[in-house]
């Protein structure tokens, strides 16, 4: 076990940022913590990381209560990069090396791989908010820690640069690193998680695998020249489990067993001709909208 | 202890208003005991410039140096400041530096802006001492030069106590004031409110107390007077004051005081 917490509380004054919280992250897995703003995300990582105090609950790094040493085996972002701004990029990665009592040659490379070696003696509040965020991801990787606990990594950056940090991360969960990601953004924690736990006010909402609890069926549209006649005939027939019409499409989750093909043929049989029909996965948006409401 | 060091000093070399300050001070310092030695008073029976020579010159420039005090606190305001406002220190305790650490880190700086400054007077002090010496022997040279110990204790008690209030108020501006107006209103407000025997052992009254006036009138005149005679405390120049060495006991108590508060106070809180 990399991470557990047990019953975690933090209290904002009459506001509960984190409520009775137990999560368990095993070793190797990518874990996103999703949830809206304000859902607690960023506190629970302020408590993991020792920089909060919880009032209430515990937690334990590798099945351990952790001490300042532990903390040097866990490449950190949290909220906005935090760096001194008058120091040059590798001035701030030296006192991140310095505090892991890691190789200072590991701030080339670590540079490098984020792209900003070219920056490397300009001052930190030079930089813009993306190259910024680069370097904390850069910070995060230091001394090669073997988890990385990443508050919306992807914060700040261009699209491009958003794909580049996203492959970055898939990488280091690749070479066996726990990745432990703080996430609004849903396509981000499907590309690159494996685990999640969902937040709302504080409270575990649901967790599990990604692929168990965030996608589902999946929806057949189809535009025919009488979508009325077909939803009442499908939904006679039992071929599917729900059946809606939305403007000029009529959207179906098909019954267990039906595909596109059965649905097609039972259209021609009534002399319905269909226009258009295409399967669309059920948007993770859909999904997560649904579990937080 | 090492590590520490080169963390601190990685922090702090190329930071502009580190270097500003610690020029201005060793400027200013250096400005002061040259102008006041370019003065000459001679009233018959004293001579001015026995402020400058061995042993008083330790004294005279311990004096001196110690109004430069601030400038080291707020230094180190700034400095932990910075680390508080830009969550740095809430980075480098998450990249796994313990707060103990980082307090210790400040600590070697307190120690080390203290050293700067005892050096800077024991240099100019050597200077000054072998220019306006006319006779010269050992013992007079290092008579009172202990002096330099107490004005380290006096830098480290300012020091420390800055570091307490940006401990606690976290924020540059509001500490600096209120530690200036802490030192020339607040307390000496309390202390008038409060009986004249209470009035000493005030921590600022003790820690500024440390390298007190040098006794003008007694080193101009060349002889040791009568300890009734002409201080300042018996003409009512000053108030009453401790005695020398139960001054430098309560600023060391006062001065572990103030550590183990921000020690509590860093340690507890969320950062």
């Amino acid at each position: 076990m990399i991470l557990e917490t047990k019953q975690l509380s933090k209290n904002y004054g009459p506001i509960k940022a984190v409520d009775e919280l137990s999560l368990s992250v095993e070793k190797g897995t990518a874990f996103a913590l999703l949830g809206p703003n304000g859902s607690g995300k960023t506190t629970t990582l302020g408590i993991v990381m020792s920089v909060l105090k919880p009032h209430k609950g515990s937690y334990e790094w590798f099945g351990k209560e952790p001490g300042p040493e532990t903390y040097r085996r866990i490449g950190s972002l949290i909220e906005i990069p935090n760096f001194f701004n008058y120091l040059s990029l590798k001035r701030n990665l030296e006192v991140i090396a310095r505090i892991r009592a890691a190789e200072t040659s590991d701030i080339n490379r670590v540079l490098d791989e984020t792209g900003l070696l070219k920056r490397s003696s300009s001052r930190f509040d030079t930089l813009s908010l993306g190259m910024k965020q680069r370097l904390a991801l850069a910070a995060a990787l230091i001394g090669n820690p073997e988890v990385l606990v990443l508050d919306e990594p992807a914060n700040g950056l261009d699209p491009e640069g958003i794909a580049e940090v996203r492959n970055l991360i898939i990488e280091q969960k690749n070479q066996g690193k726990t990745i432990i990601m703080a996430s609004h953004i849903l396509d981000e924690v499907e590309k690159v998680c494996n685990h999640v736990a969902i937040l709302k006010k504080g409270k575990k909402l649901a967790s599990g695998r990604v692929n168990e609890l965030l996608i589902t069926d999946d929806i057949i549209v189809i535009d025919c020249d009488n979508n009325e006649v077909l939803k009442k005939g499908l939904e006679e027939k039992g071929l599917v489990r729900s059946a809606e019409l939305k403007d000029n499409t009529l959207e179906i989750i098909p019954a267990s067993g039906v595909s596109s093909g059965h649905i097609n043929r039972f259209a021609t049989e009534k002399g319905i001709v269909i226009n258009q029909l295409y399967i669309r996965k059920s948007s993770l948006e859909e999904q997560f909208l649904k579990l937080v409401k | 202890m090492k590590r520490l060091i080169q963390l601190e000093w990685t922090k702090i070399s190329s930071y502009g208003f580190f270097r500003v300050i610690l020029i201005l001070t060793l400027s200013l310092f250096l400005l002061t005991v040259f102008v006041f030695s370019r003065i000459d008073i001679s009233v018959p029976g004293f001579t001015w410039r026995n402020l400058f020579r061995f042993p008083d010159v330790w004294s005279s420039f311990a004096w001196v140096a110690s109004w430069f005090n601030l400038l080291l606190a707020i230094l180190v305001i700034t400095i932990a400041g910075n680390e508080f406002s830009g969550k740095t220190l809430r980075q480098q305790v998450m990249t796994g530096l313990s707060r103990e650490e980082w307090l210790a880190g400040k600590g070697l700086l307190i120690l080390g802006l203290a050293f700067f400054g005892a050096l800077m007077v024991t240099l100019a002090g050597f200077i000054f001492g072998f220019i306006f010496t006319g006779e010269l022997n050992v013992g007079i040279i290092f008579e009172k030069i202990s002096i330099l110990l107490v004005y380290l204790v006096q830098a480290i008690g300012y020091m420390v106590l800055g570091l307490l209030f940006i401990s606690v108020l976290r924020t540059n501006a509001l500490a600096i004031i209120l530690y200036l107006l802490y030192f020339i209103m607040i307390e000496p407000i309390i202390r008038g409110l409060c009986p004249a025997e209470i009035r000493p052992w005030f921590p600022v009254k003790i820690i500024s107390h440390l390298t007190p006036l040098p006794e003008f009138f007694e080193i101009t005149s060349g002889e040791a007077l009568d300890n009734n005679f002409m201080t300042f405390e018996s003409i009512g120049l000053v108030p009453r004051q401790l005695e020398g060495s139960i001054t430098i006991i309560m600023a060391l108590v006062y001065i572990s005081a103030f550590g183990l508060i921000t020690y509590l106070v860093v340690k507890k809180r969320d950062l």
